[in-house]
């Protein structure tokens, strides 16, 4: 189990990208989802596909990596393709493919709308593919913060969080030895009807529980006893700072977001 | 010496709903797709940790611990499908809460069986009209679909949405009543020593 499935995407690596404070990478990225929507001529398209391709480039990762975090989704994207040449009806026949014509406002139509979904999807998981789960974390926390005058917990949510990504491996392990322990008394998950497989989960999670209990009694008199009393003043092992090359990365962006509108009609 | 056991407790409750959290993102790999259903629709047993948080604890837990996993899985997977896990959000709140508000209010296996058909049936309806509203619009604006008729949208719905919904309530108290039952003396019995 824990061979077959390598949780996250994150690639290490030391490019400028990897290096970016996290909290800008988000928030491009979220900038660029808004403004992929305004891109509306083939000159628009190709300058963010442009900027998209590059950005994947320099993060020196290998793009094979990038293509298997892409994987779920190229169906989806040859599904919008195929469906727009069946359904739009705009502009001239080009061709027909076994007496069905296929128009030309539907190749572009479906050609764009493929595109801007691939930017998508390739753009938001080049943050998964250079930025640590806890650097992302971190990130939600600062980014969070402001949310603090509403009374909203943040502080504990990151702690939460911090702690859910820590016992991952842990609990994985945990549940794959649970597993092989109750498969060696003759538990079987993998055949037979769909109710005895849900039935032989039951064996699995009661100990699996159990020991999430333990744990959670263990972790927290561990932390009492190193005083800790909750997110007043408390220090932190990382800190985020935004340097100048965040400020850098900024600045191109809104240039390529102002060439985009210049290029839109 | 009261106020300091009282937070002591409380980081032990915030530490439990984050391992329930984990174990939720653990169980999401357990997830197998139905054989007649698109792929994008996927049972798993997330929702399991999830609602025994709300049943040890309150309501309130059950939505923290959807929460936590459906953050987890949105940072492990690139945010590619951030409408669908939106969408696994409310569907587990509509199922989780209804069920440990029936629980706590009247306790006992009968009133877990109750809860457990109505979680089903009002899952059911809110993701129906969730997603005839806002999830599938959405999802028409991302795939250059604007003009989706409402029979288009009644159609998914009745045929996707609906059917798997049911079979989703239904897996997952398949499940959760062997696991209850057996679970129930150790829950009580944590229940008193946590409160």
């Amino acid at each position: 189990m824990s061979n077959s499935i390598i949780i996250g995407q994150y690639v290490p690596g030391d490019s400028w990208i990897h290096r970016l404070d996290p909290r800008i990478k988000i928030v491009i990225i979220f900038c660029f989802v808004v403004f992929v929507f305004f891109a509306n001529t083939a000159l628009s398209y190709g300058w963010l596909t442009l900027f998209a391709i590059a950005t994947a480039a320099s993060t020196k990762i290998k793009a094979r990596f990038i293509a298997k975090g892409l994987t779920p989704v190229w169906f989806l994207i040859i599904f919008t393709f195929v469906l727009h040449l069946i359904v739009t009806r705009e502009g001239t026949v080009l061709f027909e493919v076994f007496t069905f014509p296929i128009y030309s406002g539907a190749l572009i139509q479906g050609f764009s709308i493929s595109l801007r979904f691939f930017l998508l999807i390739l753009v938001t998981s080049l943050l998964t593919l250079t930025t640590t789960p806890i650097e992302i974390t971190d990130a939600i926390e600062s980014l969070l913060h402001p949310l603090k005058k509403i009374k909203f917990p943040v502080h504990e949510l990151a702690l939460m969080m911090s702690i859910s990504l820590r016992f991952i491996p842990t609990l994985m392990q945990e549940t794959e030895k649970i597993s092989k322990a109750q498969a060696s008394r003759g538990v079987d998950f993998k055949t037979g009807p769909l109710k005895d497989r849900i039935q032989a989960v039951v064996p699995l999670l009661v100990p699996l529980f159990v020991s999430a209990f333990k744990r959670a009694e263990d972790l927290a008199m561990a932390m009492e006893a190193r005083g800790y009393r909750g997110g007043e003043g408390r220090s932190k092992l990382r800190e985020l700072v935004i340097r100048k090359q965040d400020i850098i990365a900024l600045g191109l962006f809104a240039f390529v977001i102002v060439v985009l509108f210049l290029l839109r009609s | 010496m009261q106020a300091k056991s009282k937070q002591s407790s409380n980081l032990l409750k915030l530490i439990i709903l984050s391992l329930f959290g984990t174990i939720s993102m653990v169980l999401l790999f357990l997830n197998f797709p139905l054989p007649f259903l698109p792929p994008y629709l996927k049972v798993d047993f997330g929702e399991v940790p999830t609602l025994l948080a709300a049943l040890i604890f309150s309501p309130m837990a059950g939505v923290i611990v959807q929460l936590i996993k459906n953050l987890l899985y949105l940072i492990f997977t690139g945010a590619a499908d951030p409408v669908g896990v939106f969408a696994n959000f409310v569907a587990g709140i509509t199922f989780v809460v209804p069920i440990s508000m029936i629980y706590h209010k009247y306790k006992g296996n009968k009133s877990l069986i109750t809860g457990l058909v109505s979680g089903t049936i009002i899952m059911t309806i809110a993701m129906g009209v969730l997603n005839y509203y806002v999830l599938l619009p959405i999802y028409g604006v991302f795939m250059g679909w604007e003009e989706m008729t409402s029979t288009f949208l009644l159609s998914t719905i009745f045929v996707g949405v609906v059917p798997f919904n049911l079979l989703k309530g239904v897996i997952v108290s398949a499940l959760f009543v062997p696991l209850f039952v057996k679970l129930k003396p150790w829950i009580e019995q944590k229940q008193a020593t946590i409160r």
